[in-house]
């Protein structure tokens, strides 16, 4: 923390001393919670840069002696869940292939939907929405068997379209409520000079409130990828083992009992399943968090 | 008022009636198609108990609200007066689309079966069509044709004269955001209330590999609660969702009060705070399986730093496993709720804080007496979703022990899965996850009550 030495120049209000004992106890609490958060992850890099011998000798905390790489791509082309041994690839292609259709599917569905409430509220719409709201709380477990008959009865179970349909599903609430509050908020003068200028549902839906809601678009990706990407009960329930997602994969790697544990392959792994999403929440930064309290705190 | 919007045509003049058998029309219409869709979700099986006229009354139900509708569209059309006339009909074009939808139907009603090859060749999509053939096929059309009769009855009002009926308001205006809507209603009625109901409904059967109707009563929940592993699993959740709720809050909040201290690089701390939210369960369990491994871990760098008696092991001792849980819970999710509480706290009048100042309270004391509860409509937010998600706790577990030692530290969500998917005791799963259900409904009713009933202070 040098930065806070540096006095912040004349301007604004009394200066004050840059290291008094409440700057201490904030910044020193902060630090020390900050470094508690970030040791998981600093455990996972080293220990997946070790050798198996070095890990051996005991000190997860230590720094790699000797950095090899070699456990990473074993983690990705070679690693193996029952009779495959292809590695985290697969489900790496598998999430890609459930990540793409649904992120797609799910934000058009509930901006649509959110569309509809906000602007065109009919009558009847908001029981549906209540249900909506209330069923994001439902356990999953509840409706895990009867989604699993309904996508038996029209042949998509254990399919990856199934999967598909299942998180556009079970995004439709909190993106739909996304959508609406966000909607609702645009300026009903626009909507209103549209509509006699002669715009439709659509015409509006394409020439106004898709234009001018880009950001809530993107938020709702962030949350969408995240969400999915790091699902794991839909994976395995929905899907078969040739179609497991990555997460889905890297719990049977890493929780099979045949074999020697390899602890930094095992790792290597897990970082490898958590960098979607972490690449995704770093660039994203603010409009992560814009995302995730959006749907909460609203409601 | 939401109609004015859309209906110039819109004058208010009493509509002398009518809309009573309007009413009368689209509520059995309505009726009818909910009770079919629920008995094509399998609903029909509760009534199997009847025996074949029980089922056959069920199988008729529907029909008999069709023909109850069409009773009363006769009456709407003696009322109108006008009679069915096709020609100069305001509503001609709406007609035709649904009776273009009714042959498309019926087509696939009598077609089906014997075109089944055929539709085999549209892949997954011809088989959803031919789920549609026979009596599926027909009732769908029966009401498509039912709804164009009666916009063809209503069409002759002159729309200057009368205001807009029943049913023009249902099948007319605003037509096209309802049907965008249709997947969410489909979504709402079909997978949330059909679904859980399908589920509640089948935990008082004895289902084992497949859902079957024999039913045996409360007998899946006595068995339930006589299970040890379910009173683990019961035992966990409590410890886990007490202790998490109470450190969650209190630990999101601590962060969230330093944060919101003026600091510079708040951007970094709260990142940093925040990143493990983005991972996985399943990674933040591996991960702290291995920071906690015994032979590797925490435990093995202290005994290698003097401290050889010492112990932490918390992944492979039965008393404190659902503690090792927790921990690794508390890495993942207390970012988000200091996100939440920051949000509070920023929604915060500025002047409160002067006051405060003004009259020597220390800070600490303002938070706590004065701060907390001015944030109560985000605090209650924030408990509804730490407790809905304790509730679903499951991959945490599956990744960090799978459950063990033994059966030490099972949850009830892991429980569900593991009867209805491995151990083909689906109708134990029914009725574990009811339980769950109500659960949920006991930390859910009284938020609603607070949130929609107690007046209308909401911030939205």
């Amino acid at each position: 923390m040098t930065d806070t030495t540096l006095a912040s120049g004349p301007a604004g209000p009394k200066p004050k001393p840059a290291f008094s004992r409440r700057n201490i106890i904030i910044y020193g609490s902060l630090i020390v919670i900050c470094l508690y958060y970030l040791v998981p992850l600093y455990v996972m890099i080293v220990t997946s840069l070790k050798g198996m011998p070095e890990i051996r000798l005991g000190n997860i905390f230590s720094p790699p002696m000797e950095i090899t790489f070699q456990p990473w791509v074993k983690a990705w082309a070679e690693a193996c869940t029952g009779l495959n041994c292809d590695g985290l690839s697969r489900g790496f292609w598998n999430s890609v292939k459930i990540l793409v259709p649904s992120v797609i599917v799910s934000i058009i569905i509930a901006s649509v939907n959110g569309y509809a409430l906000a602007n065109w509220r009919f009558k009847g719409a908001n029981i549906f929405f209540t249900i909506l709201i209330f069923g994001s709380f439902i356990p999953y477990q509840v409706m895990l068997y009867p989604i699993v008959i309904i996508l038996r009865e029209i042949g998509l179970y254990g399919s990856l379209t199934g999967l598909v349909i299942v998180h556009t599903i079970f995004g439709m609430p909190i993106l739909t409520l996304l959508f609406r509050n966000y909607f609702t908020s645009v300026p009903e003068e626009l909507f209103k000079a549209a509509r006699i200028d002669g715009a439709g549902f659509w015409g509006i839906y394409f020439r106004i409130m898709l234009p001018m809601s880009l950001p809530i678009f993107v938020v709702a990706m962030i949350l969408q990828v995240t969400g999915i990407w790091n699902d794991f009960l839909f994976g395995v329930v929905y899907t078969k083992p040739d179609t497991y997602p990555m997460t889905v994969q890297l719990n049977n790697i890493v929780n099979s009992v045949q074999g020697v544990k390899e602890y930094n392959v095992n790792m290597a792994a897990t970082i490898i399943t958590g960098l979607v999403p972490l690449t995704v929440y770093f660039i994203s930064g603010k409009l992560f968090v814009r995302g995730i309290a959006a749907g909460a705190v609203k409601g | 008022m939401a109609e004015s919007a859309d209906s110039g045509m819109a004058i208010a003049v009493p509509t002398n009636g009518r809309s009573g058998s309007e009413r009368l029309f689209l509520t059995s219409l309505f009726t009818g198609m909910v009770i079919w869709l629920g008995l094509s979700l399998g609903l029909s099986g509760l009534f199997s108990g009847m025996g074949d006229a029980g089922t056959w009354t069920v199988r008729l139900l529907p029909w008999v609200a069709l023909a109850i509708s069409a009773l009363a569209l006769t009456r709407v059309f003696s009322e109108v007066g006008g009679g069915l006339k096709f020609f100069g009909n305001r509503f001609r074009a709406h007609a035709i689309g649904w009776l273009i939808i009714a042959a498309i139907l019926l087509f696939i009603a009598i077609a089906g079966q014997p075109l089944q090859s055929v539709f085999d060749l549209l892949g997954k999509s011809g088989k959803i069509i031919v789920r549609f053939c026979g009596e599926h096929g027909y009732f769908w059309a029966a009401c498509a044709i039912l709804i164009a009769l009666g916009l063809l009855a209503i069409g002759v009002r002159d729309p200057s004269v009368a205001a807009p009926g029943r049913m023009e308001r249902t099948f007319v205006q605003k037509l096209t955001a309802k049907v965008a809507a249709i997947p969410m209603a489909l979504v709402a009625i079909g997978v949330f209330t059909g679904g859980t109901l399908w589920t509640v409904v089948f935990s008082f059967t004895n289902s084992k590999l497949l859902p079957v109707t024999k039913w045996v009563g409360f007998d899946q929940y006595i068995r339930l609660w006589g299970e040890s592993r379910w009173i683990i699993s019961i035992k966990n959740l409590a410890i886990y969702g007490v202790c998490s709720l109470v450190l969650s809050l209190v630990i999101g909040f601590i962060l969230a009060a330093l944060l919101d201290q003026k600091i510079r690089f708040e951007n970094t701390f709260r990142t940093i705070l925040l990143y493990p939210f983005a991972l996985s369960f399943i990674v933040t369990g591996l991960v702290w399986q291995w920071v906690l491994n015994p032979d590797f871990g925490v435990q093995q760098v202290v005994r290698s730093l003097g401290w050889s008696n010492f112990v932490f092991d918390p992944l492979y001792d039965q008393n404190i496993v659902i503690f090792g849980i927790l921990i690794a819970g508390l890495w993942q999710g207390t970012g988000f709720i200091m996100c939440l509480m920051l949000a509070g706290l920023r929604g915060i009048d500025e002047d409160i804080w002067k006051a405060a100042r003004v009259d020597g309270i220390p800070m600490w004391r303002t938070y706590i007496f004065v701060v907390l509860p001015m944030m109560r409509p985000v605090l209650i937010t924030t408990l509804v979703i730490i407790a809905s998600g304790i509730v679903r706790l499951y991959d945490l577990v599956v990744a960090q022990t799978s459950g063990g030692p033994g059966i030490a530290s099972e949850v009830p969500a892991k429980y569900v899965y593991d009867k209805m998917f491995l151990g083909q005791n689906l109708a134990q799963g029914f009725a574990a996850s009811t339980m769950m259900l109500l659960s949920v409904f006991i930390i859910l009713v009284p938020w609603a009550y607070l949130e929609f009933g107690g007046g209308k202070n909401k911030n939205d």
